[in-house]
């Protein structure tokens, strides 16, 4: 299963209230957290309940989605993956 | 010896391992951890984890208790400490007061009216009749004819702290003899499900300090202190069991949740609470840590112990695994354990640990041993960094906290967001559909000021407070201060936003969680989000206390500026309508024909007078809290107002008249003693023909004093009553 990013960054955008950002404005590469949209980790966790109401993924520990959370592109590995699993 | 001093004279406690001091410590001695599967609702998502959950059924007639879950916890650990302290109330109830904190309040009997309207589509409203979080401190002080002042804290997890911290102060500034306080709060779905939310529950049981540590386990329970002046403990030959000689606050200023990496906040209180008692950190003997179990608190603990006590920390440990983490209790639970440790020269062991983290690098004391203890000291810590940090002694140490007498300080400046425009506010399905003519601040203008990520994630009650707070100050006042206060009084606080979380819980049985929503549903997120805001550092309160929310707040601040803790401060109010509020104060009367619901935030900016190019709107030369009884007795609130200030100039009466109907004829007979007792005229004025009907609407009236003393140049005081039972009088002068 390939995940759209335009779709999961327009999820992003939808889950964590940022309506004044276009999902084109969004690198796929681009650190989501601290400097890059400064993102914190409420909105980490906010990213958690996104994943299981969108994608059905259920992430139960913080340790286990940080690496997931690095960037749109890491997000979107992480749910091809545990889809595919 | 100061003789104003406080002291310990008697103890309760109700937590899951036992009822009373002596079963509690059995159980420590033991190793009898208070941990058990959750049985009080069921949890469709995480199941029976474990909690510290009080098995005794609490809704036993034997009991002869009223109120929310809460308020019973508060009553059980109110009357083993009254008996323990072998105290007549009615010797003293002039002079005696209470003070709380409270998390939760009645959320867990609320729940069951939010399912119940869920589930079946029907109202219930009996259930939240107990909501707020002063019910316990109005159930409990009307009962025992306590005329003292009260105040209910709400700072999260540091709550109970910082009621006896904040009673302390209240014994030491001579504004009582003696205060009962301490915190409770029981089990809720709300902080069930808001925690789980935050994924910071370990499943098995939390392991405060250990390299394996996952979470926190959640409790419940109620402790309570008699604290008096010494002079009044020694006069009524009491058993003086501990002293509270230091105390001391303040606020990370730097996330909603998460804590300070090094611990900043943490440190600042603990540093506070020795300069207090005038104390070095070498001199502690035992520290009860906040020690949750979390990740992250524990670590950024351990850093502010290494900062304070470097390589020397005293021997510590967290009870979190013992009692369960009971929120707004914990503070005063664990106060029990550190004045018991002192008086049986022991240590308390901290259950749970099994190996050491080398992140952390320190062991906790793992068994119960003996020691040779002296002065041991507690730490709490809350959401949005809020921290409290009390020290206690043994009886006969030479311990005395610094003292600071009255003085009046200036306000600044006052920020107003205020009615806008007079609307209609509509209530949405589930509840009940209707419209309410409501005075309400519309759109909030100024909302463009805001970050983006400050308008996405701040609730517009919490909007509402920054901009209030942004008009209050002058340009030059920049942020990032560590010695500026905050104290933000609320009635019902975040009541829109903890709705919203309890309604999509309990719809969706845990399902979808909503992280964000839970910490701002917290009384204190308003104050916390304008700590970070203005990079505010001192201390960080949110006192809910019905109608005088305001005053407590203004209380609060003026004590941090006159000792010398701050520099500056920000004392304000915030309320907002929202569909609960709405539907359930129609219920509960809230409103009547005459009288529109409103909403609206004040913030003063308030500074010591001794600054001499400092601008002064006017002086707020005290501020005064109690409780009245009914029938009401003008003539007393008159003596009660000359003991605050003097009233032969005249001047301007400002008060709640307009609001609540059965307490115009108070207002107005106050009003008219006045004129009598003082010779001299004094105009009575009202202002909640402007602001609406709401809780906290006094800080309107603040705000208007203050114009009036500006203006006018004439002398006004702010005279609020609650129908509570709470009353408070705040005196302005040019």
């Amino acid at each position: 299963m390939v995940i759209s990013t335009r779709e999961l960054k327009a999820n992003i955008i939808a889950t964590l209230r940022m309506e004044e950002i276009e999902p084109d404005q969004i690198d796929d590469e681009a650190p989501l957290f601290g400097e890059g949209l400064g993102l914190d980790s409420i909105d980490a966790l906010e990213l958690v309940a996104m994943l299981e109401k969108d994608y059905a993924i259920i992430v139960k520990d913080m340790e286990e989605g940080r690496p997931a959370f690095q960037s749109v592109r890491t997000l979107a590995e992480f749910i091809e993956r545990k889809k595919a699993s | 010896m100061a003789s104003r001093s406080p002291v310990v004279t008697g103890l309760g406690i109700v937590a899951a391992p036992g009822h009373g001091v002596e079963a509690v410590w059995t159980a420590l001695a033991g190793g009898a951890g208070g941990l058990k599967p959750l049985g009080l609702f069921p949890s469709p998502r995480h199941g029976p984890v474990p909690v510290g959950e009080i098995q005794e059924d609490l809704n036993d007639p034997a009991l002869h208790l009223r109120g929310s879950r809460s308020d019973r916890l508060a009553w059980l650990a109110v009357r083993q400490a009254i008996a323990s302290a072998s105290l007549s109330l009615s010797d003293h109830r002039d002079r005696a007061g209470m003070l709380l904190g409270s998390s939760v309040g009645g959320s867990y009997d609320s729940e069951r009216f939010l399912e119940i309207l869920l589930k079946r589509r029907c109202m219930r409203a009996l259930p939240t009749r107990y909501h707020e979080c002063n019910s316990a401190v109005s159930l409990i002080a009307a009962n025992l004819g306590l005329l003292g002042p009260c105040m209910t804290i709400a700072t999260a997890c540091s709550s109970g702290a910082l009621a006896l911290a904040t009673a302390a102060e209240m014994i030491q500034s001579g504004e009582a003899d003696i205060m009962l306080a301490g915190g409770a709060d029981s089990l809720s779905r709300m902080t069930w499900g808001g925690f789980h939310a935050l994924l910071l529950v370990d499943a098995e049981g939390c392991r405060p300090f250990d390299a394996q540590r996952n979470g926190m386990s959640l409790g419940e329970g109620g402790a309570v202190l008699v604290l008096e002046a010494e002079e009044t403990a020694r006069a009524r030959g009491a058993n003086i069991l501990a002293r509270l000689g230091g105390w001391g606050a303040s606020c990370d200023a730097h996330h909603a949740t998460a804590p300070h990496r090094e611990g900043r906040g943490a440190l600042a209180a603990m540093r506070s609470a020795l300069a207090r008692a005038g104390l070095e950190p070498g001199a502690m003997d035992y520290l009860n840590a906040h020690g949750t179990g979390t990740r992250d608190n524990d670590l950024a603990e351990a850093r502010a112990l290494r900062s304070l006590f470097g390589e020397r920390v005293p021997p510590f440990s967290s009870t979190k695994h013992f009692f369960g983490h009971a929120l707004a209790a914990s503070g005063a639970l664990e106060a029990v354990i550190c004045i018991e440790a002192l008086r049986r020269q022991l240590l308390p062991p901290n259950l749970g640990f099994t190996s050491m983290d080398p992140a952390i690098g320190l062991e906790p004391v793992t068994a119960m041993r003996s020691a040779s203890l002296t002065h041991v000291m507690s730490n709490s810590f809350g959401f949005g960094g809020n921290n409290a940090v009390l020290i206690f002694s043994h009886p006969d140490a030479a311990v005395a906290p610094r003292e600071a007498p009255h003085m009046p300080v200036a306000v600044r400046g006052v920020g107003v967001i205020g009615p806008g425009t007079r609307g209609l506010k509509e209530i949405e399905p589930p509840l009940p559909a209707g419209e309410v003519a409501s005075v309400d601040c519309g759109p909030l203008a100024g909302a463009g000021e805001l970050t983006m990520n400050q308008r996405r994630r701040l609730s517009r009650l919490m909007q509402m407070v920054v901009l209030a707070a942004r008009r209050s100050v002058t340009a030059d006042a920049t942020g990032g201060d560590p010695r500026l206060a905050v104290a933000i009084g609320t009635g019902m606080g975040c009541l829109g936003d903890a709705g919203i979380f309890l309604e999509n819980l309990i719809e969706k049985e845990e399902r979808e969680p909503m992280p964000s929503r839970f910490p701002a549903s917290v009384h204190n997120a308003p104050a916390a989000q304008l700590a970070i805001d203005r990079g505010a550092q001192g201390l960080n309160a949110a006192p809910t206390t019905a109608d005088i929310s305001f005053e407590c707040a203004l209380w609060l601040a003026m004590r941090q500026l006159v000792t010398g803790e701050a520099d500056q401060a920000l004392a304000g109010a915030v309320d907002e309508l929202n569909k609960y509020l709405l539907s359930i104060g129609q219920r509960w009367g809230f409103w009547n024909e005459t009288t529109q619901p409103g909403e609206g935030a004040v913030v003063a900016a308030l500074g010591r007078v001794s600054e001499k190019d400092a601008p002064c709107l006017a002086r707020v030369s005290a501020v005064r809290l109690g409780r009245f009884e009914r029938p009401f007795d003008a003539a007393r609130e008159a003596r009660w107002m000359a003991s605050a200030t003097d009233l032969g100039e005249g001047g301007v009466l400002y008060t709640g008249a307009g609001g609540w109907p059965e307490l115009d004829p108070c207002y107005a007979a106050v009003a008219d003693m006045l004129g009598r007792k003082s010779g001299s005229s004094w105009e009575h004025r009202t202002y909640k023909s402007m602001c609406g009907e709401y809780h906290s609407a006094s800080s309107f009236g603040f705000a208007q004093a203050v114009e009036c003393v500006r203006a006018e140049r004439r002398r006004a005081m702010l005279y609020t009553l609650s129908p509570r039972g709470f009353k408070a009088l705040c005196c302005l002068q040019p």
